[in-house]
């Protein structure tokens, strides 16, 4: 089973074997944490979201075509569970203080000499947080998911050429706060 | 002035997600562009110690949340399903003419059961009525046997004031009076248990049971109490209790004057 693609499982949980989604969530569930991580800053919020993600993928199998590949469409379901929480509660950074950040996001291993970089990387986040909401997503995407911009361009349902607009954007407005936190 | 077409391939050039056209463009203009230079290096640093961020770790007990959900969700479709192929054979079972006949029937039957039903009201009111008070009669027994049974000496007395007021008793309240009347260690109690049963002797278990508590009852108040009853209701039978009782030798002489009367009025 486990030399199975992720569509092949996917498939067959859309066939009826539900228990299949075990080994799809055993595969994604740190990663969709991550992103979903990323985008609140709440861990609990963010264990919720995941399983609603997975619940949404069983409930709505048969949606899913096979015809793209299956994290392309896991990661557009969870970009809608982001909705429909940000709608019922502002789920974003609007609520957590940026100086609060450092409680929520565990150090880097401490290696000498990198903890230069362990700073960089706390200002980063900080910056990170005071992006506005659709630049934090796409750089989500496209740096801590590590998707190509064409896996994008699936997933938001835009040409690759938009995303590669925006993921430049966003870096820009990344720089911006960044520099400015710097100073 | 071009620099900011450029700019937007940065990012594809940092992490490798650009065509090798738009790749040679880059460089060529980076060649001969300081600022675009400098940009592009700043950039890849940033991008560079993005991936120092950290991301917690989920918690252990998220796999064990998905599998409940998955258990859940489970039982859920099977029950779903279920009904489904259910209501599916049903329809598949018969032609469905028929079937469909027989609907239109059930409706019609419905409907003049309902307008049947809307006449008759009347008598349907007398008979929710009945049922009413029968329920009714039932919990008011409930709640005597349960108070019979309270350790407070008055509300004993009370339950077994309430059964004479009851139109009718049955054998369970029956019962309980006059295992009151043996057992209850309250002489007041069964004092009262006495007057409430000497008023229901068209029972004929109630009489029997009057008579067979005579050879019982320790208190001479009870005694002399049972005689008086037994004189009232000239039963013939408790001449038997009553003889025997008189056998007994700690018997207090003024009952036993009492008795040997009521025996003498008997016969």
């Amino acid at each position: 089973m486990n030399t199975l693609t992720d569509n092949a499982i996917m498939l067959k949980v859309k066939a009826g074997e539900l228990d299949l989604m075990g080994l799809l969530f055993q595969r994604y569930h740190r990663q969709l944490y991550g992103f979903l991580f990323h985008m609140t800053y709440q861990k609990e919020a963010s264990e919720d979201m995941v399983q609603q993600v997975f619940y949404k993928m069983l409930k709505y199998r048969a949606s899913f075509a096979g015809t793209s590949e299956f994290v392309h469409w896991m990661y557009a379901i969870a970009r809608n569970v982001l909705k429909d929480q940000g709608r019922k509660k502002k789920l974003t950074m609007a609520g957590i203080a940026v100086d609060e950040l450092a409680d929520v996001i565990p150090g880097g291993v401490e290696v000498n000499g990198q903890i230069e970089r362990k700073q960089a990387a706390q200002t980063l986040q900080k910056a990170m947080a005071k992006l506005k909401e659709d630049d934090r997503d796409i750089l989500s995407l496209s740096r801590f998911q590590e998707l190509k911009h064409g896996e994008i361009a699936q997933i938001m349902n835009i040409s690759e050429g938009a995303v590669k607009v925006r993921v430049h954007r966003a870096m820009c407005q990344l720089k911006e706060i960044y520099t400015r936190i710097e100073r | 002035m071009d620099c900011e077409k450029y700019e937007e391939l940065f990012t594809g050039w940092i992490n490798k997600d650009i065509s090798p056209a738009e790749r040679e463009k880059l460089e060529k203009h980076l060649a001969t562009c300081n600022g675009c230079r400098e940009e592009l290096a700043f950039m890849q640093a940033m991008w560079t110690d993005m991936g120092e961020i950290a991301t917690p770790e989920p918690s252990a007990h998220m796999e064990v949340k998905f599998r409940a959900m998955l258990d859940t969700f489970k039982t859920q479709e099977a029950e779903k399903f279920s009904f489904k192929n259910w209501l599916g054979n049903l329809w598949q079972m018969q032609p469905r003419w028929p079937m469909a006949y027989n609907l239109a029937v059930i409706l019609v039957a419905f409907g003049f059961g309902f307008w049947a039903m809307n006449k008759g009201t009347n008598n349907q009111d007398k008979g929710q009525l009945q049922e009413l008070s029968a329920q009714v009669h039932e919990l008011k027994q409930t709640m005597v046997l349960a108070m019979l049974e309270n350790p407070s000496a008055s509300e004993r007395m009370k339950a077994v004031s309430y059964t004479s007021e009851m139109k009718h008793a049955d054998d369970q309240v029956i019962e309980a009076l006059l295992s009151t009347l043996n057992n209850d260690p309250n002489v007041n109690v069964r004092l009262t248990t006495l007057e409430t049963l000497s008023e229901m002797t068209r029972y004929p278990e109630v009489r029997e049971g009057l008579i067979r508590s005579i050879k019982g009852q320790d208190s001479p108040l009870m005694q002399s109490a049972i005689a008086d009853v037994m004189l009232k209701l000239q039963e013939k039978k408790s001449v038997g209790s009553f003889k025997e009782l008189l056998k007994q030798k700690d018997l207090d002489n003024g009952v036993r004057n009492k008795i040997e009367q009521t025996i003498s009025h008997l016969i």
